[in-house]
């Protein structure tokens, strides 16, 4: 702004007027802004201060001592033993098998859904919205509901789906109630969930590639495989990085699906990383293991997160 | 053939081309939309059927309708009180998180001061914290300044977003300047001018931001669970998370109060799921 002032005082040949002008207006302008500035900036840095810095900093003093409840000015000292502890701790291997298995088995079953359903939704004529609201339905359902739902569901006496493989004559299936197929159960619950999140940011993806593009490849005899092959796939990688990420990142926390599903059970089969934090915090009152855990969780996820970007960092935009 | 009498720009990008196709693309949706519906309305109707009926029969539609099962659970559960604690925790965070979004992202995008970048980035990096890093020391924070068990306590650690601060940030970006300074000519005030001139501007992506913010609130476990321990503070999750033990495997108790939990916001969805969706995805897109 203060650069149009300064052009057009000097096509009007007041240079040296005009300069003493800028620093006038700029001064003036810059007053109210200075205020206006300080009033957000400054509520904002003492809110970050006592609920994002601080605690922050405290966790890292907090994951050195061993933390003393009563009287936390006096805890010892530790060095790294709260992570000794923490490794030592039986669960801690399960809890990190399932967290890692947990996130893989999510991420390849939603990513690769997720993006069918978005083409299915992108390639049908009429309905679009329509069917893309259905969808988009479980995730504004409360995950503490449809735990309890889909538990309702799964009970292996009583339960709907067992009732529909009977009646199908199919032995009934296990569901959340054996170690071996709870895992893999708990992905498909989360998948039914989660869907439509994931289906409209990549639906939203594709429909925001240039028709150009698409025009184009077609004047130049491409078929439609190729088309989403060599087209459609490297334009949504901006999308696809960001689903990725926030789903590996979000799966790596995860604790109230499996807290409200299994509750870790059956024996630790679905016992996740964030509820060993949990329980060493709330239950077992160590703080400072948990604390550890939870700095290490931090660290593994800083470097998932980078590798992701560092592999799929899209190489061109339209 | 279809395609080209029609000739409408939008139909070239599509993949399947023929009616045939279509066909088979609607049965699919179709097949979407009932695997999406069909568990909720199981649990519609699991909520007004009688326990003896639930275990029973195979039938979905209850034989016998029952309300029985909601007069229960009011007797014995305060489901309105975790209602209200739900809405005001979620209403408020949700207007402050975008008040406070929306003005860091006016004064980032738009101011110029010294060490700016350096700011901006020192509060985003927050975004990449873990949860659970932080779960134990807030919680002693909120404990000292006597928010313990206090919806005080849910509320005071959701008014500032960092992801809302940058996401408004990057839209603020195509606010032109010149129109800010012309009201700055005219005499308008800061504040003026982020009420009157960059809010108005910004209603689409503050109300995708907020739908975004008001969903994560209202469906919040852990840091409320943590928080909130007495029975007239709790919200609604905790509370439905609760009916686990109090009726052990009792399904119609829990699908009735799954319904109390649900269906706020699916009134809520039905009026605006245009919004709903268009808010995620912009959120995704801006992201």
């Amino acid at each position: 702004m203060q650069k149009n002032l300064l052009v057009d005082s000097r096509r009007v040949g007041l240079t040296t007027t005009a300069q003493v002008w800028e620093g006038q207006i700029r001064r003036n302008l810059r007053r109210p802004q200075f205020w206006f500035g300080a009033t957000v900036l400054v509520p904002t840095i003492l809110w970050y201060w006592f609920f994002a810095y601080h605690p922050i900093y405290a966790a890292i003093r907090m994951s050195v001592v061993r933390y003393n409840l009563l009287l936390p000015e006096t805890s010892p000292f530790v060095g790294l033993d709260n992570f000794r502890q923490l490794l030592a701790n039986g669960v801690f291997v399960v809890s990190v098998r399932n967290t890692f298995t947990w996130a893989l088995l999510l991420v390849t079953s939603m990513i690769p859904i997720s993006l069918g359903v978005s083409i299915l939704l992108v390639a049908v004529w009429r309905g679009r919205n329509f069917y893309q609201a259905f969808v988009f339905l479980p995730v504004v359902m409360s995950l503490v509901a449809v735990g309890l739902l889909f538990r309702m569901l799964m009970d292996p006496q009583v339960g709907q789906f067992n009732a529909i493989l009977e009646s199908l004559g199919l032995p009934g299936y296990t569901w959340l109630s054996s170690t071996d197929s709870a895992l893999v159960t708990m992905v498909g619950v989360n998948v039914w969930k989660g869907l439509g999140f994931y289906v409209v940011i990549l639906t939203a993806g594709m429909l925001n590639i240039p028709m150009e593009l698409h025009d184009a490849a077609t004047v130049d005899g491409v078929n439609s495989w190729q088309r989403f092959r060599y087209l459609t796939m490297p334009l949504l990688s901006n999308a696809l990085a960001l689903v990725m990420v926030v789903l590996v990142i979000g799966a790596m926390q995860e604790f109230t699906s499996a807290f409200v599903l299994t509750n870790g059970g059956p024996g630790q089969a679905t016992y996740m990383f964030n509820m060993l934090i949990w329980e060493e915090a709330f239950t077992q009152m160590r703080f400072g293991t948990a604390t550890a855990g939870a700095l290490m969780q931090f660290g593994v996820i800083l470097i998932i997160t980078f590798v992701q970007l560092r592999l799929i960092r899209p190489a061109w935009s339209y | 053939m279809l395609t080209t009498l029609l000739g409408s720009n939008w139909r070239r990008r599509f993949i399947v081309q023929d009616v045939v196709g279509q066909v088979f693309i609607h049965a699919a949706l179709i097949f979407l939309l009932l695997a999406a519906l069909v568990p909720l309305g199981w649990m519609v109707f699991a909520s007004f059927k009688t326990y003896k009926e639930l275990v029973t029969s195979k039938n979905m539609l209850p034989i016998v309708w029952t309300l029985k099962n909601y007069a229960e659970i009011s007797a014995r559960v305060n489901f309105l009180s975790a209602f209200r604690n739900s809405v005001i925790a979620a209403t408020s965070v949700t207007a402050c998180a975008l008040l406070t979004s929306a003005a860091l992202g006016f004064v980032f995008a738009k101011y110029r001061f010294w060490g700016k970048e350096l700011i901006f980035s020192i509060l985003l990096a927050t975004m990449m914290v873990p949860f659970a890093v932080v779960l134990v020391p807030l919680y002693i924070t909120i404990k000292n300044i006597g928010l313990a068990n206090n919806l005080g306590g849910i509320i005071v650690t959701g008014l500032w977003s960092s992801f809302g601060m940058f996401m408004m940030r990057q839209f603020m970006e195509s606010i032109p300047s010149e129109l800010l300074d012309a009201a700055r000519i005219d005499g308008a005030s800061e504040w003026l001018i982020f009420g009157r001139i960059v809010i108005p501007l910004s209603l689409a992506p503050l109300s995708a931001l907020g739908i975004f913010v008001f969903l994560g609130n209202w469906d919040s476990f852990l840091w409320p669970m943590v928080v909130l321990s007495s029975p007239t503070t709790k919200t609604l999750p905790i509370v439905l998370n609760g009916l686990r033990t109090l009726w052990w495997t009792r399904y119609e108790m829990w699908a009735a109060g799954s319904m109390l939990t649900v269906v706020p916001v699916m009134i809520l969805y039905a009026f605006a799921s245009k919004y709903f969706i268009r808010g995620i995805a912009m959120t995704g897109l801006k992201g």
